[in-house]
């Protein structure tokens, strides 16, 4: 067993209130995974789950091995970034990383803090207290003090939530660097960057798992194209005839979805011959594009 | 952590409120010991004023103790000041403890500032590193203060050597010391049980109501027993001289620490952040 991260049939009540609701998935070593669902589908409770912030009621967590919950079973193991937590006021951003960093045991705390916080460009609040930082500075300390040490795991909850849209780039830069090197899950809002970063997601509603797996399975790449069309009559019968196609439907506002049994035909192979039919239909095309929004995905999931 | 301006802020609260008392209680000992010398000066028989006097400081002392002889007779070279400002310091240290630690943890979960910790150590490190700095905090505070109530009563009382104030500076330092353990015992689990720092501070206020109450109650003799379920039942024997009455005191303070620290790792190791 390679997991990095497996939860199994978890539960989490509070009081009558179910929130995670027998959750069960698993997140390969070096993978980056995303949690993905609306307000109150219960990814931040799973988030921290994760972390070992909250006991579950039922079921079973482990990373690399180890519960959680155990007191210290995370030290040195697992990175993470909190959403809401905020950090202590008076202190300086050195002296909370290098304190930090001595409290996970690194063996120089005070070069693995320096070096985290030129990670996230803000070597130079080094000796700035932490209650002077903007938002987006102190999300980015925080997530400083999840990277330090290159813990093997790093759980980040909204990492860019907040951000100007130049440092949000940066931090899913950052977290593309640090893919196939270390393990990342994230949880977000944002899906257009879940879609761009993550290898496999879970979709949670209401506590539920709707649908988990990798990103081509929940956006269908790999057996569906989209072609927006310009103008022309779509020969919808021509299309479902052609080899390997399973469906074909051409929605109002000009977007035609095609399916595909990818162990018939290749990909390459009916996107060709649809183009090639459409063109000698003299039907004007604007764009292909494979898959579908993960945005899309989730409207439909949850 | 501690916040250093806090820690001034409250060895300035402490000071002040010893100093008051101290100024208040000085006055009235320095008001009373001229009456005395007036009379001695005045009668012709001052032996019977002085111990009057004596009398007095007596009587004073067995309502302050209960009036064990045994403390009276070891309390005898410490001024009257001294002894009466300690006793009144023993009634509001448990509040000013409670004012020291009520957001220890409670402040760190209501912020969730303790889930950078959580990650990085056991939780059982987290409330005991915090109890450690909070008492060390506490220690050097009540040392300073005390220090500086024994050096005035060095400075008005010509007979109390600085040998006899030095054993007795450490003396009452050690007795508040296992006393206020205990109180901060009670503060870390009022912390750890409420996320909300100020809900801490009036359960914990509440609490120490609880134990007062108990302690009047238990004055009944037919309540008797509900008096060893209060900690400030143990306090007097505090400065007991006999090793066994000491030890009974210390034992009761240690209990009630155990007892409060216990419950307290019982609700970290449990409890969501």
């Amino acid at each position: 067993m390679d997991h990095a991260l497996e939860l199994r049939e978890v539960v989490k009540r509070f009081g009558p209130n179910i929130a995670v609701n027998r959750v069960s998935l698993t997140v390969e070593r070096g993978q980056c995974y995303g949690l993905i669902g609306p307000n109150g589908a219960g990814k931040t409770t799973t988030f921290s789950l994760m972390c070992g912030y909250l006991f579950p009621n039922q079921g079973e967590i482990r990373i690399l091995g180890v519960t959680p919950q155990q007191q210290g079973a995370l030290k040195q193991k697992v990175g993470v970034l909190p959403q809401d937590a905020i950090l202590p006021p008076w202190s300086k951003v050195g002296f909370l990383l290098h304190y930090w960093a001595t409290l996970q045991g690194l063996e120089n705390p005070e070069r693995c803090a320096r070096e985290a916080l030129d990670l996230v460009g803000l070597a130079e609040t080094w000796n700035t207290a932490a209650q002077a930082l903007s938002h987006g500075m102190a999300k980015r300390v925080s997530m400083a003090q999840a990277l330090m040490g290159d813990p093997p795991v790093v759980l980040l909850d909204e990492p860019t939530s907040g951000l100007d849209p130049r440092i949000a780039a940066q931090i899913r830069q950052l977290i593309r660097d640090l893919k196939g090197k270390q393990t990342i899950v994230v949880s977000s809002h944002n899906l257009q960057e879940l879609e761009e970063l993550c290898d496999a997601a879970a979709i949670l509603d209401r506590g539920t798992l709707v649908q988990s797996g990798s990103m081509s399975d929940l956006t269908s790449i790999g057996a569906e194209f989209r072609v927006q069309i310009a103008s022309g009559s779509v020969p919808l019968a021509e299309l479902k005839a052609l080899r390997g196609c399973t469906g074909a439907s051409l929605e109002p506002s000009g977007i035609l979805t095609v399916s595909f049994d990818r162990s018939l035909v290749a990909p390459e192979e009916i996107i060709t011959c649809v183009v090639a039919l459409l063109a000698a239909r003299e039907v004007l095309i604007l764009s292909v594009s494979r898959g579908r929004k993960l945005e899309e995905r989730v409207l439909q999931l949850t | 952590m501690l916040r250093s301006a806090r820690a001034v802020v409250l060895l300035g609260l402490y000071g002040l409120f010893s100093l008051l008392v101290l100024l208040i209680v000085g006055s009235i000992s320095k008001a009373f010991q001229a009456s005395v010398n007036q009379q001695v000066a005045a009668q012709a028989n001052p032996a019977a004023i002085e111990q009057a006097y004596a009398q007095a400081r007596l009587g004073l002392l067995g309502f302050l103790f209960s009036g064990d002889v045994a403390i009276l007779e070891a309390l005898k070279e410490i001024p009257l000041v001294v002894v009466i400002v300690f006793k009144v310091t023993l009634v509001f240290l448990p509040a000013y403890v409670a004012l020291i630690g009520f957001d220890q943890l409670s402040g760190e979960l209501s912020q969730h500032s303790i889930r950078y910790l959580v990650v990085r150590g056991k939780r059982s490190s987290i409330l005991f590193g915090k109890f450690v700095a909070q008492a060390l905090l506490l220690l050097s505070l009540v040392l300073l203060v005390d220090l500086g109530i024994f050096l005035y009563a060095k400075a008005t009382n010509e007979d109390f050597t600085w040998l006899a104030m030095g054993k007795s500076l450490l003396r009452f330092w050690l007795a508040a010391i296992l006393f206020s353990l205990a109180y901060l015992s009670l503060t870390s689990l009022c912390s750890v049980l409420f996320r909300n720092p100020a809900l801490s501070l009036v359960v914990n206020l509440a609490a120490l109501f609880a134990f007062w109450l108990l302690d009047v109650i238990g004055r009944a003799e037919s309540l008797r027993l509900l008096r060893f379920f209060s900690p400030s039942q143990y306090a007097a024997n505090l400065l007991h001289p006999r090793l066994s009455e000491f030890a009974i005191s210390t034992a009761g303070y240690a209990g009630f620490a155990v007892l409060f620290l216990g419950a307290s790792y019982l609700v970290i190791r449990s409890r969501d952040v």
